[in-house]
């Protein structure tokens, strides 16, 4: 027994060392859909999570009510609340107004609560950076604040009044940029977006030109029912806002980028199986030689799927930590800056769930790519295995019959590809997926990334966030099409090594048979090309709320062009490599 | 013949392809090859000597017919029971060695006994004494790679004796080799053949066949002649119709 394990580990090792390359671009292939699911898994819960974070930190209420009354009448409507049966504690009534905020040359609307440093029972904001309020200064929101462009130490003013910004804050009070609900007054049905600012208390009636306040009161219950049984009501003249609803508002910020990431992380796993399979198949020869050798000395079938299982256990496994750890460090980048919100997903160790899932996934890309050949590999006569050539290419009559009627290159490309259609069929799966998620980005891009708020427009942090997961889906797909284009065209340059050479002995100059070779795969990148983009901007629109905007025709033709340029290139490459060489040494 | 033969075939047969395209490679073809006896098949190219040893060794199934050894029928048996007869009853020696690439000499000796369980330990001292005998005591720690193609073929020779097989089956050991080389393969089996081990060779090397105790010349899937040398006397019978090469014994 601990022979045949010396020998399994042995046989991995060695092989593993051998094919470095090959191991890196499986390594890296798998590890890509291992990080985009763990991004995905850890976004889902990435504004709850925070929102709850915030919550426990800041003694977040349970319930907020306003009163649509504003100065003694609103007071006098609130009192009886705090003392109000199961209610168990209460901060406030706190005097809020509704204001507009001046910096950097925009006008934008804010709601300026009015606090002081008396400490709180409920929702004491955290403040993140600075201090906290002060006379003559004024506390913002970061996601306000990253939104608008201030700093602590920069000076905005406030319906005309400048104040110093002294520090920013977080809360679980009221819902984050830009949906702090602004008011054309207490009361007012219409609410508008908005960010939101802490003053001092004393401050605030001066900020609204000696307008009567609007007041808000923070209530906590004995029953959780008592603020999950509802989100947003009106009873008696006030409003009741429930935690649910706030933290269901902050998590629409994320829902479209997660979305995003979603189909991104499906998307690349069919890449990432595809890229798997192009890899594996490219060494099927030298695989089944070795199955027919270690066949041949006495390994049964059991003996030689363990081998390869290992072996492909080993890279899953890895795969699946890289993957992990890959996708945790970046996952903070995606909810924060600024998510208004305290703590990052990067500062938890990830969920066992995450784990399990993303180590399964990575195992079933390995398996599903692998078992198959090995399979086949184990039940077929050894003597068949230990011959070197794998499975002779086909030959298709039509297409040889076509081929003879066109220019050289395309005659070679055309005779290159009948000779191996499944490399032909992945070339267009990979384009495909590619030009598929490059028009859902460029969708993106030609959205309103701004949000109107009063007079001036701020950039949506939805939006934002949105594109930037869209952005890291597309990065981390062109990294995996680019390992995927290169292991095919190289793949397909060797194979073709051959029948190449013996068109050049026959008169074929090398840049007609490069031209041949970027021909070839050329033709199955074209309809991919050709697919992806209305699947794309499909998928755009599927996955979209309200009527998004259409990009430019003119965008969509350069994604197209671009990727069908980078095919040909990439192609064009190592096929002129090839051709340097001797036409001999080719045709031994 | 007696039952007592080591491997027994009778009637066997492998075609390849359907229709007019069918290739009868091995046909219809009896053979007994009793323990100790060193055999060697001679014919030309494409008459299904290769075929018909890897019938014999279990690596491919025959279209019909039957084959034992060592009182095992091996035609119908499994891919594991196949497995199983020749990591421990079956050597195999090959015209392109066949060695994998990654690993050293020794570690390619040692192979088939830690598949055949023994401890590592064990299979290395073993593995150390073949190299040794077949004079690569000092290449042991080498890759296939660094090895001259016929230290190769003797490492394989090695690999192949490895479990003490019953039987011994060579494909032209000495087709990729030089003139040195093949002598050295040759000494090697002339050493088998006195130690008592079975051994079938399948070869177009004169010198090969000459260290055999019997030849069998085959044409067109079947034999055509099967001389028994004992000694320097041909004590022969010739099994099929047509007059294949006789080859003498040079003694
Ligand atoms: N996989 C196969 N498919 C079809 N025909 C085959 C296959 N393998 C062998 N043959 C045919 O079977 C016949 C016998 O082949 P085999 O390899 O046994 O010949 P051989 O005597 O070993 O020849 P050589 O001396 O050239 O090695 C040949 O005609 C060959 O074409
Ligand atoms: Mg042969």
């Amino acid at each position: 027994m601990a022979g045949r394990l010396l020998l399994v580990c042995r046989l991995m090792v060695r092989d593993l060392r051998r094919r470095r390359t090959e191991t890196v671009l499986l390594l890296v292939a798998i590890s890509a859909a291992t990080a985009t699911l763990t991004l995905g898994l850890a976004l889902n819960n990435a504004l709850a999570k925070p929102y709850e974070r915030t919550r426990a930190a800041t003694a977040g209420p349970d319930v907020v009510a306003m009163p649509g009354a504003t100065g003694p009448q609103a007071l006098a409507a609130l009192a009886p609340l705090a003392s109000a049966p199961g209610v168990t504690a209460h901060s406030g009534p706190y005097p809020i107004a509704y204001l507009m905020l001046t910096a950097h040359g925009k006008t934008v609307q804010v709601v300026v609560q009015g606090r002081d440093n008396s400490p709180a029972a409920l929702d004491r904001p955290a403040v993140t950076t600075g201090t906290w309020v002060r006379p003559g200064g004024v506390v913002i929101e970061p996601t306000f604040a990253n939104a608008l462009g201030v700093r602590t130490g920069d000076t905005v003013a406030i319906n005309g009044r400048p104040l110093r910004v002294v520090g920013t804050a977080v809360t679980a009070a009221r819902a984050v940029y830009p949906n702090a609900d602004w008011r054309f007054g207490p009361g007012s049905p219409l609410v508008q977006l908005a960010g939101l600012a802490w003053v001092d208390s004393s401050e605030i009636g001066v900020l609204a030109d000696a307008k009567p306040p609007s007041y808000t009161l923070n209530l906590r219950f004995a029953d959780p029912h008592a603020s999950t049984s509802f989100r947003h009501m009106s009873r008696g003249g006030i409003e009741y806002t429930s935690w649910t609803q706030i933290a269901e508002t902050d998590g629409r910020l994320v829902k479209q980028a997660r979305l995003a990431l979603l189909v991104g992380a499906w998307l690349l796993t069919a890449l990432a199986v595809a890229s798997v399979a192009n890899i594996v198949a490219g060494r099927v020869v030298d695989q089944r030689r070795r199955v027919g050798l270690l066949k041949a000395v006495g390994a049964g079938p059991a003996m030689i799927a363990a081998v390869h299982l290992a072996e492909y256990l080993v890279i899953g496994l890895a795969a699946a930590g890289t993957g992990l750890t890959a996708g945790w460090l970046t996952a903070p980048a995606l909810t924060n800056p600024g998510a208004g919100l305290l703590g990052s997903t990067g500062t938890h160790p990830p969920a066992l769930r995450t784990v399990l899932a993303v180590t399964v996934l990575a195992l079933a890309i390995a398996a599903a790519a692998t078992l198959a050949p090995v399979l086949r590999a184990a039940t077929t006569d050894t003597v068949h295995a230990l011959a070197d050539a794998a499975t002779p290419p086909r030959r298709r009559r039509w297409r040889v019959w076509l081929s003879r009627r066109m220019p050289t290159a395309l005659l070679i490309g055309v005779r290159v590809n009948a000779r191996r259609p499944r490399r032909a069929h992945l070339v267009m799966v990979n384009t495909l997926i590619t030009t598929t998620a490059l028009a859902a980005l460029f969708m993106g891009l030609a959205q309103d990334q701004q949000v109107r708020l009063g007079e001036s427009e701020l950039a949506s942090p939805r939006n934002t966030r949105t594109l930037q997961a869209m952005f890291l889906v597309v990065v981390v797909l062109c990294v995996l099409a680019l390992v995927n284009a290169i292991v095919s065209t190289w793949t397909a340059v060797l194979d073709a090594r051959h029948p190449l050479a013996v068109a050049r002995t026959l008169g074929a100059t090398p840049a007609q048979v490069t031209a041949g070779m970027a021909v070839a795969q050329l033709l199955p990148a074209i309809p991919g090309v050709a697919l992806g983009i209305p699947v794309g901007i499909g998928l755009y629109l599927v996955a979209t709320p309200g009527q998004p905007q259409y990009a430019p025709a003119s965008w969509m033709l350069a994604v197209a062009l671009a990727v069908l340029f980078a095919v040909a290139v990439l192609t064009a490459i190592p096929a002129l490599a090839a051709t340097r060489h001797p036409v001999a040494d080719a045709l031994q | 013949m007696t039952g007592s033969a080591l491997l027994r075939a009778r009637g066997v047969t492998r075609w390849y392809g359907r229709g007019s395209a069918l290739v009868r490679a091995v046909d219809e073809v009896d053979l007994e090859v009793p323990a100790g006896q060193t055999l060697a098949i001679m014919g030309p190219s494409g008459c299904g000597k290769s075929t018909l040893l890897h019938l014999l060794g279990g690596l491919q199934r025959p279209t019909d017919g039957e084959i034992w050894l060592a009182e095992h029928r091996i035609d119908g048996m499994s891919e594991r029971g196949l497995a199983r007869l020749r990591r421990h009853h079956v050597g195999f020696v090959f015209q392109s060695f066949h060695l994998m690439d990654e690993l050293t000499a020794v570690e390619n000796v040692e192979l088939a006994a830690l598949l055949a369980g023994q401890s590592p330990r064990r299979a290395r001292q073993r593995a150390l004494d073949l190299l040794d005998r077949v004079g690569l005591a000092d290449r042991a720690k080498h890759l296939p790679s660094a090895l001259s193609g016929g230290q190769r073929q003797r490492v394989a020779i090695a690999r192949a004796l490895s479990n003490e097989p019953l039987l011994v089956l060579a494909d032209e050991p000495t087709g990729n080799l030089d003139s040195a080389a093949t002598l050295e393969v040759l000494r090697l089996f002339e050493e088998l053949r006195r130690s008592g081990q079975t051994l079938v060779v399948v070869t177009h090397d004169p010198r090969i066949a000459a260290v055999a105790d019997r030849i069998i010349s085959m044409r067109d899937g079947a034999f055509a002649d099967d001389n028994r040398l004992v000694g320097t006397t041909t004590i022969g019978t010739t099994t099929a119709a047509g007059t294949g090469t006789v080859y003498g014994r040079v003694r």
